[in-house]
């Protein structure tokens, strides 16, 4: 096991993150946030006019929540993958950090808050623009944006632990092309799931953007509630049990 | 309280089964300046980073400030300044906010970390540097940031990795006058050095370290008189030069007689 994170710790490592995106945030903002909207204008709006609806649901309006959990997933894997390992590699600022009262639970900890900080920032901003757009029919949806802060600690967790683990920063390509973009396409967003084989909707079930687009989509719709505490519950626990690996792996790495 | 800052017996650690530090014993009394010399690879980073926490114990025994570290790191390091060997100044902020961030991490907010920033800064002679970016200050200035930032918690004990290497003459001269200023103010100085001028200077006693062990202790002037070398860097190279190249060898030679 490791040992409990200090939250206050962790917040002071928040904090300065937080400062230095208060910096860049436009030039950090805008690529982002321009492509889940690029996607929804190409593909809801142009692919989706030659689509029938999907279970009575215009194309649009299908992928448009969906687009939100993506653009929670994007977020916070980048934030975690190349700016995390430079700061522990390169810049070796870690190393300042650790060498004050601040543990590595607690910079792990700092770090993952932040990264799902910026998540529901462009995660809650693309909610209001597919509003906007009329693509959310439920007032459920003001329930959303603390599940994309769920949905991006969980991917924060897991890139963290991913980042804490390679060797160098090549190895992000793997991540990326393995493991973020296939979620991306066959996560639920862009067709549904209830028509695949059994196999594929076993393979879904086991990655978190499923279960957050399952939620997304639930909330702008009609939602379940039993059902949206489920998929919840789901990404709650892979984030608790996920964090434990970079805990264990940057304290190899860094204070060994 | 006891008058020792680091009280050390037997205290090793290896990384990967290599040995970098070989059961050394040392204390470090408050209020002095206590330095590590010896040639690259000796271990003496290493000693430092198990003092500051960025390396697990191996074995042996560390007291810091009276607090055993391997069990109470957090609080120990939280009485430490750590001016580490390379530089890893925050580069997305400028030179105040670094000390500000730096603050923050010890429990500092606002007001309280304002005005420990900005006496750190009048300390280093860095007001008129405050908004600059990390890349427009010289490899000088850097350093005196670095030995800023490890003031903002007010430290009892500051622990420096090599201070003044890569720096020029005129640069280092300035880095040693704030380190002997903080000397004068009752703060205690653990350093690590290969440059005997740096030890002569600054340190009220020393040990040499090789091969991960400490293989002498004492004042410099001790030194030289027990091992009968004219300067330190003749007693360094007496201790040290079992690597010596033809060039080493002259220059041992020139320095003094063997004993």
């Amino acid at each position: 096991m490791i040992p409990l994170p200090s939250l206050s710790a962790a917040l002071r490592v928040w904090r300065r993150d937080l400062r230095v995106f208060s910096k860049i945030w436009r030039g950090a903002l805008l690529p982002l946030f321009f492509d889940p909207l690029f996607y929804l204008v190409a593909l809801g709006f142009g692919l989706g006019t030659y689509l029938a609806t999907i279970n009575g649901v215009p194309y649009r309006e299908f992928i448009a929540p969906g687009l939100c959990g993506s653009a929670v997933m994007w977020a916070a894997s980048f934030e975690v993958a190349w700016n995390a390992y430079f700061k522990m590699e390169e810049s070796r600022l870690y190393d300042s950090v650790l060498a004050t009262p601040i543990e590595v639970e607690d910079l792990v900890l700092g770090e993952v808050l932040w990264a799902g900080t910026r998540a529901i920032i462009y995660g809650t901003t693309f909610l209001v623009v597919i509003t906007l757009f009329g693509l959310v029919e439920s007032w459920w949806a003001i329930a959303l944006p603390p599940f994309l802060l769920l949905g991006g600690l969980c991917f924060a967790t897991i890139g963290l632990a991913y980042t804490s683990l390679i060797p160098k920063m090549d190895y992000y390509t793997f991540y990326f092309t393995l493991f973020i973009t296939p979620m991306f396409l066959f996560g639920g967003i862009f067709f549904p799931y209830d028509r695949l084989p059994d196999w594929a909707q076993a393979v879904a079930w086991f990655t978190p953007l499923y279960h957050l687009v399952a939620i997304a989509r639930d909330l702008a719709t009609s939602p379940d509630v039993l059902t949206v505490a489920g998929n919840g519950a789901w990404l709650a626990a892979v984030t608790l049990v996920a964090f434990v690996v970079p805990v264990r792996g940057m304290r190899r790495r860094l204070v060994a | 309280m006891s008058a020792l800052a680091v009280h050390a017996r037997a205290l090793s650690k290896a990384y990967d089964g290599r040995v970098a530090v070989d059961g050394v014993d040392f204390d470090v009394r408050a209020g002095e300046c206590f330095g590590f010399l010896g040639p690259n690879g000796a271990g003496k980073t290493t000693t430092m980073k198990m003092i500051y926490g960025l390396a697990a114990i191996g074995g042996g025994t560390l007291e810091v400030l009276g607090r055993d570290v391997a069990r109470e790191r957090r609080q120990v390091k939280a009485r430490l300044g750590v001016v580490p060997q390379d530089d890893n100044l925050d580069r997305e902020l400028t030179v105040r906010e670094n000390l500000i961030v730096q603050a923050s991490y010890f429990g500092l907010s606002g007001r309280a970390a304002d005005s420990s920033a900005r006496e750190a800064l009048g300390f280093a002679h860095l007001e008129d540097r405050a908004d600059s970016g990390i890349q427009e200050l010289s490899g000088g200035m850097r350093r005196r940031l670095l030995i800023a930032r490890a003031l903002v918690n007010r430290p009892e004990l500051v622990v420096l990795d090599e201070p003044t290497t890569g720096l020029d003459p005129q640069a280092r001269q300035t880095a040693w006058a704030t380190l002997e200023r903080l000397r004068g103010e009752g703060v205690t100085l653990l350093l690590t050095t290969h440059y005997m001028e740096e030890a002569a200077r600054l340190c009220d006693r020393l040990v040499i370290m090789d091969f991960g062990r400490i293989v002498a202790e004492g004042s410099p002037a001790e030194l030289t008189a027990r091992y009968r070398q004219p300067h330190l860097e003749a007693v360094f190279l007496h201790l040290t030069g079992h690597g010596l190249d033809g060039y080493g060898r002259a220059r041992l030679e020139a320095l003094g007689e063997r004993s």
